[in-house]
């Protein structure tokens, strides 16, 4: 029995398929063995290898299978599948961890007895560890087919030097979402639209704010904004393009210094005047304005394709100011593999090997099938099911790239968030906050690429 | 018998310490976890009061918010928000803080207002309670946020704000922020205090969740494993629910043994849970373990040390109390023999006193007394050699000797009895090496008592064949001498076999005559062959005789002349073979009158000598002391006195010291005068001491006149037996 005789269908979504993931990989075993990968009929008598995957807590949908609510029991059915098909001895663990603990998770495991073996994460808190040299290239595992399957977006965000050390699975596109009743009672009706992905100008989005600084009651606000702490910038930074700034240039620093990047800064700067974010946001986190959006007290929201569906007909969406010819922005979360080595060649072959037999397996692969499948097949196999499936297909061309492929993003994260509740708080100017973001962001690139090691 | 006593004395010993050490490791594993269990609760007790404080603590922040928003003076809703806001972001504990109306809405410091149908924070208010601390729980209503958070609430003092009435202010902090601190370690980090909530989430845990999604519960961790004692999840759920104090101990899923401490939060419906691995306990005990061992080791060792001395000790009590006895009996069997020849002296004495005039009597009286005394002086000789043989100070003499002449001399003193007895007599020497090195005189006493004895136990016409040969052990210089005396006498029984070298060991032959010994001699020779390295044996037979073999090692001397077997006896023999030598040689009478010296204390002595001496044609002058000696020699004319016989032990000076004065006077006779040691001390050592002294010859006491007139007459005759 192969996979292709039992494909998940809607038919299944009122139960669990997690229970036949293991069945369907004793099938699998036969498409890896064509793919010609190592599979086959596991050894019992050697004493199993240890296989640690980590995978921080993430919720995930998955369209044929309501019994999925976190990725990390996606990747706990990968696990027992793999360990069944395996032809060397192996038991694989599957670790959650919080997700604001991956450097205790991932940097200090390593050498240890929870040293990491394979991480499934989210693309800009991974990126990092490539620059550590404990990642391994994964291109000697991917074949013609899967290569072909995955977008050049993808890979291209994958891949650092010409060699790919992550592999994507899944992506959610972030967009703005706007309360339409909110809209409604400042009277923008005109700006609310069905079924598209709105792009307003700079001058048309301060009309919008504008007014729904001025007529939102007391205690509802137009805008999400927040500093508090580095948790969930990405909007900030995706906003900064809004006066056509590139944000990054041509060599990936930080080129805010440039008016385009000045004029945006100003814009957030005197959007606190204006009304257009909730006050002293500064000291908000990003759960606040959620909270605010899903109480109805906030205006405009950033959601992604995933979380969308949760409010229904009640928002509508637009993208991020900014863009080319203002046709607006987007940014994009991609989550996948990483395999590392801690120094075990059995286990790196293994990590690899178990990427290897996922990415050949349709049924674990249709597990990426919640939200933006980083597999065409996925996406054409389940792509009518996926909410607004075509609707951020349609988008993707806004997309850009927030990281800028820096080898530590996070430590720009951490400056960054600094440097704009500075800016809210009125401290600095906007100049000022694009010299610092400039001077500090670009100095932690720096260093990252100073520090930067790949694996050989 | 005496083995398996001492078995089951120590098995005895052994069972009573296991069973001790039992009792005791028992009664310490219990102390060690009585005082950890104590430690558990005073821990707990403190770390329950921190918690208590850190809350009280809270709820007084809190109160400071409510207070400030007085101070303040803010008018208006928003206003209260705003300054919530900054409160949340200057404040290290409340990441969030909210006003509470009187109708139930809930306002944030983020701007969020949760209408009183969106959350439950206000019914815990319920009942007149003034404040409270909860685990987040999404079910009383969602806060902006997903993590493991305590909520707190208070009342605070009515405000209107927009006509809105507040009566109480909720702040939530995450639990992450608040953690560590409140996440307390003991035991050296191996005990691990938590607390939970009533329904079993942890408010503070080792647990790495800071979800909500993620958290773990205390009962899902308890029903994975097992609890001891019959308890169940729901017994412990329930004094949970009652804020009951208890201990559990469980084993959880992954297999660790672990005690748990509960103790309730006042305030709270939470209980504070210490766990503590088993293994703890463990090595907390392990160190009286070791002690314990170490100590018994020690008291064992102390013990073993006392049975061993005490066991000496009473091995040397019964070894002493053996040698007192064998003492006593030894002075019973000498007192028996000695009273035995005295009884006849006295005897014979009081025959003579009454028939001093019949001549015929008085001979036989005469010749009877002289035996007895003969008998008296061997029996003190013998029991003096056994004293000192045992006592290991016999002193071996280690000169040239010829053996073929030791062995006929002996031969030639029993010859005569043998002739009495009409005892056929055989010799069959084969000694290619008679010139030999050791004691002549001690090897001519074993074969004399062998000998002796065989004569005596030998009835008329019986055999007695000696049997002398040597064994020459290739490449040495020795030779194992080896002489057996067979006789055809009344033979011994096994049993006396066994014992006749003991000391007075005589067997009685109702049929024999001859039993006239001391029952020492064998003894003696068996001593005298053992020390000289050698054996004794005998094999015998009732009424058909014994055969006694002696076998003794002994150098060959090199230096000896092949002929001089005469010469080196004479040297050798001492005062004996100067006897039996003497027997050969022809007198040379010489009638002039030797003046004798004779210093001797004891008057009935000096009068004996003088007597004896003087009936020999001796001049004889006396001295009572040694000094007296050197006076009455220096006085006389040089080169009177032929010879002095000096008493060793005299008062005013020795005999000793007497001689080395006599020695060093200035006159030509000083050095040359014979000067005998007469005394009764017998051993080696005094008859060395004696010639040290410048003595020149020997005479035991009590004297054999016989031998004291030979070596006189040898004087008289122009001959020296100075032997120094």
């Amino acid at each position: 029995m192969t996979s292709a005789e039992f494909p998940p269908t809607r038919s299944m979504t009122r139960r669990s398929a997690l229970g036949l993931i293991c069945m369907a990989a004793v099938g699998s075993s036969a498409l890896l063995s064509s793919a010609g990968c190592t599979a086959a009929p596991a050894e019992t008598s050697a004493e199993p290898v240890r296989l640690l995957v980590k995978v921080p807590r993430t919720g995930h949908d998955v369209v044929f299978d309501d019994s999925i609510d976190e990725v990390s029991q996606v990747i706990e059915a990968m696990a027992r599948a793999f360990e069944a098909q395996s032809s060397t001895p192996v038991r694989v663990e599957v670790e959650v961890f919080e997700q604001n603990q991956y450097d205790d998770a991932i940097v200090n495991s390593f050498g240890g007895e929870h040293s990491v073996d394979l991480l499934y994460g989210d693309y800009f808190n991974m990126s990092t560890y490539i620059h550590t040299g404990h990642v391994v290239p994964l291109d000697d595992i991917i074949s013609e087919e899967v290569r072909s399957d995955i977008p050049d977006l993808l890979w291209d965000l994958s891949t650092v030097e010409g060699k790919v050390y992550m592999m994507p699975y899944l992506a959610r596109q972030n967009v703005l979402a706007y309360n339409k009743e909110l809209f409604r009672q400042a009277g923008l009706d005109r700006f609310i639209r069905e079924g598209a992905i709105q792009s307003w100008s700079v001058a048309e989005w301060e009309e919008v704010l504008d007014t729904l600084a001025c007529e939102l009651p007391e205690g509802t606000f137009p805008m999400m904004m927040y500093a508090a702490s580095s948790q969930g910038d990405t909007h900030i930074m995706t906003l900064l393009r809004s006066h056509g700034s590139p944000f990054f240039d041509e060599t990936g620093h930080f080129c805010l210094s440039q008016p385009e990047g000045v004029a945006a800064l100003r814009q957030i700067q005197e959007g606190v005047e204006r009304g257009w974010w909730p006050p002293h946001a500064e000291n908000l986190e990003i759960e606040d304005c959620s909270s605010l959006f899903r109480n109805g007290q906030l205006a405009i929201y950033m959601l992604n394709n995933a979380s969308v569906g949760r409010y229904g007909d009640s928002v509508g969406l637009v993208n991020f100011p900014g863009g080319e010819e203002d046709a607006g922005c987007s940014t994009m979360f991609v989550s996948g593999f990483e395999v590392f080595d801690g120094g075990d060649a059995r286990k790196v072959q293994l990590g690899k090997d178990f990427i290897a037999f996922v990415y050949n397996s349709p049924d674990l692969m249709d597990y990426s099938a919640g939200t933006l499948s980083a597999s065409r097949a996925v996406s054409q196999r389940h792509g009518n099911q996926i909410p607004y499936y075509d609707l951020f297909q349609s988008n993707r061309d806004r997309v850009v790239d927030f990281t800028g492929s820096n080898p530590d993003t996070r430590a720009v994260r951490e400056i960054f968030h600094t440097v704009i509740r500075e800016l809210l708080k009125g401290n600095i100017t906007p100049e000022e906050a694009a010299r610092q973001l400039d001077e500090q962001c670009n100095q932690a690139i720096d260093e990252g690429v100073k520090n930067s090691t790949l694996h050989a | 018998m005496n083995i398996g006593k001492n078995i089951a004395i120590f098995a005895t010993t052994v069972v009573i310490i296991a069973l001790a050490v039992w009792v005791y490791l028992g009664q310490l594993s219990a102390t060690v976890a009585d005082n950890l269990m104590t430690s558990m609760d005073e821990i707990s007790r403190h770390d329950v009061e921190t918690i208590e404080g850190s809350l009280s603590d809270s709820y007084a922040r809190l109160s400071s918010v409510g207070e400030r928003l007085h101070v303040y003076d803010v008018e208006t809703i928003y206003e209260a928000q705003e300054q919530l806001n900054l409160e949340a972001a200057s404040s290290a504990l409340f990441n969030a803080i909210y006003l509470l109306s009187d109708t139930g809405d809930l306002y944030s410091s983020s701007y969020v207002r949760l209408d009183a149908d969106q959350h439950l924070y206000d019914e815990l208010f319920a009942e007149g309670r003034d404040q409270f601390v909860m685990l987040y729980e999404e079910e009383n209503g969602k806060l902006e946020t997903t993590k493991e958070s305590l909520v707190y609430g208070i009342r605070i003092p009515e405000m209107t704000l927009d006509d809105v009435r507040f009566i109480a202010l909720v702040g939530r902090t995450d639990l992450s922020s608040i953690r560590d601190q409140l996440l307390i370690e003991s035991f050296g980090g191996e005990g691990v205090s938590s607390v939970v909530n009533a329904q079993g989430y942890y408010v503070v845990g080792a647990s790495a969740a800071t979800d909500l999604a993620g958290r773990n519960n205390f009962y899902d961790m308890l029903e994975s494993g097992t609890i001891e004692g019959g308890v169940t999840v729901e017994d412990v759920r329930q004094n949970i629910a009652e804020g009951r104090s208890f201990v559990v101990n469980c084993t959880t899923a992954a297999g660790e043994r672990l005690v748990l401490s509960f103790a309730p939060v006042e305030g709270t419906s939470w209980s504070f849970i210490m766990a503590v691995p088993m293994d703890v306990f463990d090595h907390r005990f392990a160190p009286f373990i070791t002690m314990t061992a170490i100590m018994l080791v020690v008291v064992v060792v102390v013990l073993v040390g006392m049975m061993l001395v005490l066991f000496r000790f009473m091995k040397q009590s019964v070894q002493a109390r053996a040698e007192a006895s064998a003492r006593t009996e030894f002075l019973s069997n000498m007192s028996h023999e000695i009273r035995t020849p005295l009884n006849g002296i006295i005897g014979l004495n009081h025959l003579m006193e009454r028939h001093l005039d019949d001549r015929e009597a008085m001979e036989s009286y005469v010749h009877k007394l002289g035996r007895s005394v003969q008998y008296l002086l061997s029996l003190v000789n013998d029991i003096l050699d056994v004293s000192k043989l045992q006592a290991g100070k016999v002193e071996l003499m280690s000169a040239p000797f010829d053996l073929t002449a030791a062995l006929e001399n002996v031969c030639d003193m029993q010859r005569d009895p043998m002739e009495q007895k009409g005892i056929n007599f055989e010799l069959v020497e084969d000694i290619p090496q008679p010139h030999l090195i050791g004691d002549e005189v001690r090897i001519s006493q074993v074969l004399m008592n062998i000998l002796s004895n065989a004569v005596k136990f030998t009835p008329e016409d019986g055999t007695i064949a000696i049997e002398a040969r040597q064994q020459f052990a290739p490449g040495q210089n020795r030779v194992l001498c080896e002489i057996s005396i067979a006789d055809t006498g009344c033979g011994m029984t096994p049993e006396f076999q066994k014992r006749i070298f003991e000391t007075f060991s005589q067997e009685r032959h109702t049929t024999s005559e001859s039993q006239k010994g001391t029952g020492l001699g064998m003894a003696i020779s068996h001593l005298l062959t053992e020390q000289m390295g050698g054996t004794l044996t005998v094999e015998s037979e009732v009424g058909k005789g014994s055969c006694f073999r002696v076998a003794i090692p002994l150098p060959v001397d090199p230096k000896a002349p092949a002929t001089a077997v005469l010469e080196a006896a004479s040297v050798a023999g001492g005062a004996d073979a100067t006897l039996v030598a003497e027997s050969k040689e022809a007198a040379a009478c010489n009638d002039a009158p030797i003046a004798i010296l004779v210093a001797e204390d004891n008057e009935l002595n000096t009068e004996i000598i003088v007597s004896i001496l003087s009936e020999e044609g001796y001049e004889v002058s006396t001295a009572e002391n040694g000094q007296e000696a050197i006076e009455v020699f220096d006085q006389s004319p040089v080169g009177h006195f032929s010879a002095i016989l000096m008493d060793a032990q005299m008062p005013v000076m020795d005999g000793y010291e007497s001689a080395r004065a006599i020695r060093k006077l200035h006159r030509s006779d000083a050095e040359t005068v014979m000067i005998y040691a007469c005394t009764a001390s017998t051993f080696a050592e005094d008859r060395a001491r004696a010639l040290d002294a410048g003595m020149n010859d020997f005479l035991a006491k009590p004297l054999n006149v016989p031998i004291m007139l030979q070596k006189l007459e040898s004087l008289r005759k122009g001959e020296s037996h100075d032997q120094r």
